[in-house]
């Protein structure tokens, strides 16, 4: 199976020009997850970054689909190549307005928003139920909003999920069930890319291990 | 009309006693501002002499092409004066601001001469510069209010912004709180300065028609049309020049410039 996501050779510099990391080449297929572990400060949330577009490499590139990040336009190309960040960050609103932040975009032209009851299908299975919609988001816990946040981006479709310390604000419970959420986006062919520190649990198989240390990304056996 | 009193060149020199006091408090008071009081004294002689020599001759010839280039030359330096108070971070806003002020202060500016005060020909100098100048000189402070602000917001709620682009948001819908709050910024003076005027000060143009023998209701009148036209320019020059200054903020590829981004890497 091609690829959905490929790096070649990608370096990153510091705007003050210290190099962070360079030669990291890296390939992920649709069903495949990536588990990304590493030294804080090693350069793995930029990483994510740079797969997401909101930053371009100093060097090498990176293609979704076989085609350079650059060629995509950014805005489509975000949607599908979707990052969660490390903090989660929740707009002013209620959580449906967060859940529905994605579908209020003109890039979302056509689409049809989610209706309530699959909002709350898309919390309930990531052991929000007792979230409610009218809910104010800037009240709910760090590890609730962390999980407002991916419920936010799996309605969204994405074909890729780049997902920055997704478990760390979770109690271990909760953390599994993220975990065993990703499992079944990754059975239904999207490509995962995730920074831990732990190993993910929630899996079926063990994912394929790869740390990034010392500038450089090593596949871990 | 009466008379305006002459001021002769000697009581001009009497108005000099203000400026020894501030030089001798500064002197006293060890304040460093010596180089600042000498400059500023010779740059305001200087500058208001040659325009008002400018404006004499601007004044007779009656040329709508001079009267325009004039206009743009103050605008000129009025962009630069903007430009240079938010240089601090690292976003050229030269020509997005050069470019607003053009922009609205001639639509304003026009729009006061040629249609409220119907002033022969629309181009009349006597009209055009002096409320073009008002224009200019009250709302660039406006403009490097509102571009400053907008860029202080974005800055600290990058997150939010950096959110919304990864969401697959344009510049304008990952802003567009920010936009909104950089435009009030810039509004919200002149709209204070209405609820003040004639209350707590006497505007200054108000004041020098009525020194220059001025019916105080013609001047009010005048006074009443420019702080209506100073709200007009404040806002559209706000808006136009926050627009523009926000593209700068992103590159090409719809990233948050690394002038604002995040500080450290994770």
């Amino acid at each position: 199976m091609e690829p959905l996501l490929s790096l070649q050779e990608v370096a990153w510099r510091t705007p003050g020009g210290v190099e962070v990391f360079s030669g990291v080449s890296l390939e992920v297929r649709p069903g495949q997850v990536v588990w990304l572990s590493g030294p804080s400060g090693g350069g793995k949330s930029t990483l994510l970054r740079l797969m997401n577009r909101l930053l371009d490499p100093a060097a090498g590139e990176i293609l979704f689909r076989g085609r350079p990040l650059s060629e995509w336009p950014p805005t489509g190309l975000r949607r599908r190549v979707a990052l969660l960040s490390q903090v989660p960050v929740m707009l002013a609103g209620t959580v449906r307005d967060n859940l529905l932040l994605p579908f209020r975009l003109r890039a979302a032209r056509g689409a049809q928003p989610p209706g309530d009851p699959r909002l709350r299908a898309a919390l309930a299975e990531l052991g929000l139920e007792g979230v409610g919609l009218e809910d104010r988001a800037a009240a709910l816990s760090v590890g609730q909003q962390q999980r407002v946040a991916f419920a936010r981006l799996l309605l969204m479709g994405p074909e890729v999920l780049l997902l920055d310390e997704p478990v760390a604000a979770l109690d271990p419970h909760s953390g599994r069930r993220l975990e065993e959420r990703v499992a079944r986006a990754a059975a239904q062919g999207l490509a995962v890319v995730m920074v831990s520190h732990q190993p993910p649990r929630g899996l079926e198989a063990p994912p394929r291990h790869l740390v990034l240390e010392g500038g450089r990304l090593e596949e871990q056996p | 009309m009466s008379a305006t009193p002459y001021i002769g060149y000697s009581q001009l020199a009497l108005g000099l006693v203000f400026v020894l006091l501030a030089g001798g408090a500064s002197l006293w008071l060890k304040l460093g501002l010596g180089r600042e009081v000498l400059v500023g004294t010779l740059r305001t002689f200087g500058q208001l002499f040659l325009m008002g020599y400018v404006l004499v001759y601007v004044f007779s010839w009656r040329l709508p092409w001079l009267t325009l280039v004039l206009f743009a030359f103050m605008i000129f330096f009025a962009a630069r004066i903007v430009a240079r108070r938010v240089r601090g971070w690292g976003i050229p806003v030269f020509r997005p601001v050069f470019a607003s002020m053009i922009l609205s202060y001639m639509v304003v500016t026009f729009v006061v001469v040629a249609v409220v005060v119907q002033a022969e020909p629309w181009w009349e100098p006597r009209y055009f510069l002096p409320l073009g100048g008002m224009v200019v000189g009250n709302s660039m402070n406006a403009m490097a209010l509102a571009i400053e602000r907008l860029f202080s917001e974005v800055k600290n709620r990058r997150a939010e912004v950096e959110l919304l682009l990864s969401l697959g948001a344009e510049p304008a819908e990952a802003t567009a709180a920010m936009f909104a709050g950089a435009v009030r910024a810039g509004m919200i003076p002149s709209l204070n300065s209405m609820m003040g005027v004639g209350v707590v000060f006497l505007p200054g143009m108000m004041t020098g028609q009525i020194l220059a023998g001025a019916d105080p209701l013609l001047a009010i009148k005048y006074q009443i049309v420019v702080m209506l036209m100073l709200v007009g320019s404040t806002t559209l020059g706000s808006v136009v020049a926050v627009m523009l200054a926000r593209r700068r903020l992103f590159t090409p590829a719809l990233q948050l410039r690394a002038e604002l981004a995040a500080d450290s890497v994770q």
